[in-house]
């Protein structure tokens, strides 16, 4: 294990620990300035402070929000995370979904990340279940 | 395995699927392969990812993994790509001409030169844009 190896995982956890607590000023702590983000249910790239607003908003939308089961890899400049995100929104609805973040790291910080996920699921059930 | 052979091993599956080669999928994924996919939520085997590989080709005139981003950790891969497909009509004759991709990440880990398990993460919204209109037989009505 090399300590860029630590360091990154480290910074993984934070990230995720900081947006489960909603503790926007921990998550500011984790981004380079220049930070942005891709998603690859918008295919769109925004800005560290378009991120740090979405978080808040997302914070009045969901009661609770987990990261859990985290598998994390690292490599020379950056990880990839594995995860099971559980939000239980104010209305008490639960969704898990399995989703996976690969983030660049530079001088210790978050300079991109790019999230994966499924928002099929965030869809109501509609007639009988889905044939998975 | 050092990370020159992770990305070989990563590109010799992707050229693989992309070209049809199952025989090279055979060779590349471990016998006791998982596959996992974060839109069903459950895992497949090996022997079931190459027995339904055709079907996941019906419809398709090509499909191409473009604007490979490979990352190596120490027994493994995370590669994140655009899945390029363009879709045909059953018939063979009303070629739609449809192109879709996919932006997708797979996580990969590596043993003795083969694949043990694969993580796909992609999102479910976009399969209706992937594939296009609803295709038509011959006949005008719906397939």
């Amino acid at each position: 294990m090399t300590s860029a190896d630590t360091e990154h995982r480290r910074l993984c956890h934070t990230l995720f620990d900081a947006i489960e607590q909603g503790d926007i000023a921990a998550v500011e702590t984790c981004y380079a300035p220049e930070m942005t983000m891709w998603f690859n249910v918008s295919g769109q790239t925004t800005t560290r402070e378009q991120n740090l607003a979405a978080l808040v908003a997302g914070k009045e939308l969901h009661r609770r929000r987990t990261y859990n089961d985290r598998v994390i890899h690292t490599f020379e400049d950056g990880f990839v995370a594995q995860y099971s995100l559980n939000v239980v929104a104010r209305d008490g609805t639960k969704v898990t979904l399995w989703a996976c973040l690969v983030g660049e790291v530079h001088d210790g910080r978050i300079v991109k990340l790019m999230e994966y996920l499924d928002a099929g699921k965030f869809k109501p059930p509609r007639g009988k279940a889905a044939a998975t | 395995m050092n990370q020159y052979e992770t990305r070989e091993l990563c590109n010799a599956f992707f050229d693989a699927y992309e070209n049809g080669r199952l025989d090279v999928l055979e060779r590349v994924l471990a016998d006791d392969c998982i596959i996992s996919h974060n839109v069903f939520g459950r895992e497949t085997t090996k022997q079931d990812n190459l027995t339904k590989y055709p079907d996941s080709y019906v419809g398709q005139r090509r499909r191409t993994y473009n604007d490979r981003i490979v990352n190596t950790f120490d027994d493994g891969f995370v590669i994140q790509y655009t899945l390029n497909g363009v879709q045909y009509t059953l018939n063979g004759v009303m070629h739609t001409g449809h192109k879709g991709a996919l932006w997708i990440c797979i996580v990969a880990r590596c043993r003795d030169g083969r694949i043990t398990r694969i993580d796909e993460y992609m999102d479910s919204s976009k399969f209706a844009a992937w594939t296009g209109p609803p295709r038509r037989a011959a006949d005008g009505g719906p397939r």
